[in-house]
């Protein structure tokens, strides 16, 4: 199609602002998708997704629209919503010339909505704000318009629409045949292709979704990525609408999907750039950098014996997850397993819900932590991604940790509770914007490891679910960082060893130990829980010995509920893990999250 | 010592009961009539008619409910002779579970002529607030009552139940329900640690903080108190549970530990072959609609293959006291139960729980204390195969030594 028919555009919006909503209406308004075939929010297609209702992976559609009697080309780059994956939403945002804002009319601009603004702006898209939900009957537009031109866009520009009721649907259309531009690149010139996603398909190995900027690709090409040097041959190449439908090429300014017997997407980087092994291109497209994972956690069997299966599982979902690095680790405590790296929180924790859930595999994880930076005496730099790994103290010159940059959007009345978490955090205060007399943006520093966890909900229920909260990652920073070591019966458990603030270490120490009382069970013998930090005992709690375990007569007989109930005891047992002779439930290899604010 | 092989007993569920106690989660019937209750008992000779039984006399029946002493003593002497007739007897003992609030001198006179000789009461608590809470039907002071009238009766053996860890019950409490107990001289005590079973009345409240969990301390407490003081009174404990006077132990029961088959009839009763294990349908409606249109009862069955009955076989055994008999289980088993669970045996050893000598595996105290904890061992351990009879003698000497 002539580019100048062309329009490629995404939807950004804060969570729960309606951007799957207004996705499946502009799906069911261009006839893409039946209205009897709509599962509700059907870009979101795994399963996790939709349960947890927020977008994991980016996914792209191409629409057909008449306007004013000639048809158009829309192309729909839905982007992740989740601040874990602010890359690869830059990397759609690339793909793109225009985003639809989609801002709640009764909540008004949030911190993702500013965040994925700025995100779009320094991709120079052409933004046209949608004020969503003016159906809601405490929704505000004259507001929502004033915020808008606050933040720094057109607000009178801005759409009103309920996509909920499908009103407006027609005029988002038109704005994005009028208002974003088409798309430019020569044709003629060496094929650069932006990589923004991947999917794994298992009849045509991985299909790489790009966009075409410069040149074509077809059938039979033989394509190279700039990143890696690897080269393979096109075998086919398509659109989805939105089921995957060949086409015979894709030119400059289209979106669609390349496969070429691709193994598995870690080949395929998203944010890479493809070009022809025969003409390559000079230069690769810029902003390419490799997944970082920012996230850690040790993945362990608590069969033993599933190690194999668990490796088999990860390799499995590796094939579909270029973010999601893992190397074999060996514990002491729990013997053979992985050390994964993940984007973020979330990204772990649907990693480990797969992992179960698709794989039935029964996992201890261990508590998540950062990559510290550590450098030692003798100027050597380490990157420490377990905390059991830490060098003794005595050999450690400094340790950095990673930190964010991240703003924060409350109701002016709540500025004095989110200052006080954020330096229960060791935040660094950065400045404070009023958006409106009634709402504020404050800015801080925060180390990553101390938001990783529950910040979020500690900013919710400290402003009663009002405010909203965004980051990006901001580089190393110094602090004064220690090891602590949890001793279960006198022996160090690697496992459940943590990195804290020197100044909080003994009241971190103390309601660690107290917390895993309360989640280690009684055993046969007497349990003493110790926390360390090096040789320094700074906390112990004791688990008493078990004294009763025994079950009344059986009742007229029924010896079959006797032994159900030890069958039942038994699996509880299976899932504990046997760390020398003492038997720890899973979740007690994660109590540091749940130790209470300290 | 144990039972003989062969030995068998019946069991009868009758499921009457005025009302539903807040931690039973049992097969009962609440709110029948009279003559729903006469349809049930025809319906039970029924289905008695229809068992096959083991062969010879029964050592033991027992009438278990539900609340047995709310039928008619007529209507109890029914059951008793249709057991009679078709087996050749009632055995040793004919047991009668009893609430105090549904008896009086005469109906207690009644049943003992209808051929019971030993009540079962259920007194589970000595203050009324408990008894409240549990929704029983009966005050403290009507056990003692039913004690007396029951020994006017002529029985040969009484037994009281009695539950502690109940939520709120203090062990100045405990001690008093026990030594209450021991004052009216019963010749058989069972004591039940509560269990909070899910699906009931006590479930509800515990999680809606009516009423609290009980201190688990406090709870072992009671039970440590209750043995030394029975002991002491001169009640032997022979089983996890169980305290009795000489030659008062329940027979029914010691079927169970022993694994002997027991035929059971009434619905939601489970049976026993020696192999075979199955129950009948739980709900009242269905259990007479089946009878009456000629069909089985049967809910549900299981069959044991050798090494699931030789497992069960060690971890019920272990529940009684002097544990149970290598000789024993090698009659029926062909294998010496050592050498079957040699692993798991030397494990419980090593812990202090368990102890054998030349014919008897038995539970030591802390064992007792621990039975779960020995019992979930072995649900699910490896039956060794059989090693030839001379190594297998070398090696019990070994063992032994």
């Amino acid at each position: 199609m002539d580019p100048r028919h062309i329009r490629n555009f995404s939807i950004i919006a804060h969570i729960d602002h309606g951007k799957s909503t207004l996705a499946d209406r502009i799906l069911e308004r261009t006839g893409t998708v039946a209205a009897r075939d709509m599962a509700p929010q059907l870009l979101d297609s795994m399963d996790l997704e939709r349960e947890r209702g927020i977008t994991i992976k980016a996914q792209a559609v191409r629409l057909t629209w008449t306007y004013e009697g000639q048809e158009y080309e829309l192309n729909l780059i839905d982007t992740p919503g989740h601040v874990d994956f602010t890359y690869e939403v830059s990397r759609a945002l690339a793909a793109c010339e225009g985003a639809l804002l989609v801002v709640d009319a009764a909540q008004g601009v949030e911190a993702q909505t500013l965040a994925n603004l700025y995100l779009a702006l320094e991709h120079d898209l052409t933004i046209i704000p949608v004020i969503n939900k003016i159906d809601l009957p405490n929704a505000e537009v004259e507001r929502v318009r004033e915020e808008l031109i606050e933040v720094g866009v057109d607000g009178i520009e801005a759409l009103a629409v309920s996509a909920k009721k499908g009103i407006g649907i027609d005029e988002v259309l038109a704005a994005v045949v009028t208002r974003v531009p088409p798309p430019r690149g020569p044709r003629d010139a060496p094929l650069r292709a932006l990589v923004f996603d991947s999917r794994f398909d298992s009849y045509k190995g991985v299909l790489v979704f790009v966009r075409v900027m410069d040149g074509g690709v077809g059938v039979g090409d033989k394509i190279r990525f700039m990143s890696t040097g690897k080269e393979f041959e096109v075998s086919e190449v398509g659109v989805f609408r939105p089921e995957l439908t060949p086409i015979s090429a894709l030119e400059a300014g289209e979106v669609g999907y390349v496969a070429a017997a691709i193994k598995t997407v870690e080949e395929t980087r998203v944010g890479d750039t493809i070009t022809k092994a025969a003409n390559p291109a000079r230069e690769s497209l810029p902003g390419y950098r490799p997944a970082q994972p920012m996230v850690f956690s040790g993945l362990y069997p608590v069969e033993s014996s599933d190690y194999g299966r668990l490796r088999e599982a990860l390799e499995k979902l590796k094939l579909n997850d270029a973010a999601l690095v893992f190397e074999p680790e060996t514990s002491a405590a729990l013997g053979f397993g992985f050390r994964a790296g993940f984007l973020g929180l979330l990204h772990l924790e649907v990693v480990q819900e797969r992992l179960e859930r698709e794989y039935g595999l029964t996992l201890i994880t261990t508590a998540p932590n950062v990559v510290y930076e550590v450098h030692l005496v003798g100027g050597q730099i380490l990157r420490v991604d377990n905390p059991s790994l830490m060098p003794v103290a005595g050999d450690i010159l400094s340790i950095l940790e990673p930190v964010v940059e991240s703003s924060i959007i409350t109701p002016a009345e709540y500025i004095g509770q989110v200052m006080e978490l954020a330096q229960e955090r060791r935040g660094d205060y950065q400045g404070l914007t009023y958006l409106d007399p009634k709402r504020a943006m404050l800015n801080y520093r925060l180390p990553l490891g101390e938001i990783m966890f529950d910040f979020f909900d500690q900013l919710k229920s400290r402003t009663h679910g009002y405010a909203s909260f965004d980051y990006q990652p901001s580089g190393m920073a110094a602090a004064a960082l220690v090891k602590m070591d949890i001793l279960l019966n006198g022996e160090p458990v690697d496992a459940l060893s943590t990195i804290v603030h020197r100044d909080r270490a003994y009241a971190k120490g103390k309601a660690l130990a107290a917390k895993l009382k309360e989640l280690i069970p009684r055993q046969m013998f007497e349990v003493p829980i110790q926390a360390a930090i090096g040789s320094k005992v700074i906390a112990r709690e004791t688990v008493r010995a078990m004294r009763k375990d025994v079950l009344a007569k059986c009742y007229g007989g029924d010896i079959t509920r006797k032994r159900k109930l030890l069958e039942k005891q038994k699996e509880g047992k299976r899932r504990m893990k046997s760390v020398g002779s003492v038997e720890i439930p899973q979740e007690a290899f994660m109590a540091i999250l749940r130790v209470e604010d300290v | 010592m144990e039972p003989r092989l062969d030995a068998w007993g019946v069991y009868v569920h009758v499921p009457f009961c005025p009302r539903r106690c807040t931690y039973c989660d049992f097969a009962i019937a609440v709110g029948k009539s009279a003559e729903e209750r006469e349809r049930y008992v025809q319906a039970v000779l029924g289905e008695w008619q229809t068992e096959k039984l083991p062969a010879g006399e029964p050592l033991a029946v027992y009438l278990g409910g539900g609340t047995p002493s709310m039928l008619s003593p007529a209507q109890v002497e029914q059951i008793l002779q249709a057991i009679r007739l078709r087996s050749g007897g009632l055995g040793v003992e004919v047991t009668l579970e009893v609430n105090p609030e549904t008896v009086d001198p005469e109906r207690l006179r009644g049943f003992r002529r209808a051929g019971v000789t030993r009540i079962s009461i259920g007194a589970q608590a000595l203050q009324d607030h408990h008894l409240a809470a549990m929704h029983r039907g009966h005050r403290a002071a009507d056990v003692a009552l039913t004690v007396t009238w029951a020994r006017a009766a002529g029985f040969d053996s009484i037994s009281v139940d009695a539950i502690y860890g109940w939520p709120g019950q203090t062990l100045g409490e405990w001690q008093e329900t026990v030594r209450g107990i021991v004052a009216i001289n019963p010749d058989h005590l069972s004591l039940y640690q509560l269990q909070v079973e899910p699906a009931t009345a006590l479930s509800r409240m515990m999680k809606a903080q009516i009423l609290q969990p009980v201190d688990l301390d406090l709870t072992a407490d009671m039970a440590d108190w209750a043995e030394s003081y029975l002991i002491a009174e001169g009640y032997d404990r022979y089983e996890i549970s169980s305290y009795a006077r000489p030659g008062h132990s329940g027979q029914l029961n010691r079927l169970y530990w022993t694994m002997n088959a027991y035929v059971a009839v009434g619905m939601g009763a489970h049976s026993f072959n020696g192999t075979r294990r199955w129950w009948n349908v739980r709900a009242f409606p269905e259990y007479l609609a089946r009878i009456s249109a000629g069909h089985d009862p049967e809910d549900g069955a299981e069959s044991l293959p050798r090494e699931a009955q030789m497992r069960e076989y060690a971890w019920l055994g272990l529940r009684t006291v002097q544990g149970f008999s290598r000789s024993r289980f090698y009659d029926r088993f062909g294998q010496d139960p050592i050498e079957a669970f040699l692993p798991v045996w030397l494990n419980l050893n090593q812990n202090g729980l368990l102890a054998w000598n030349t014919d008897r595996i038995w539970l030591q105290p802390r064992g007792l204390d621990l039975a779960n904890q020995v019992m979930a061992a072995l649900i699910d351990a490896a039956v060794m195969p059989p090693v030839s009879p001379l190594a297998s003698s070398l090696r019990r000497a070994n063992l032994e030594r």
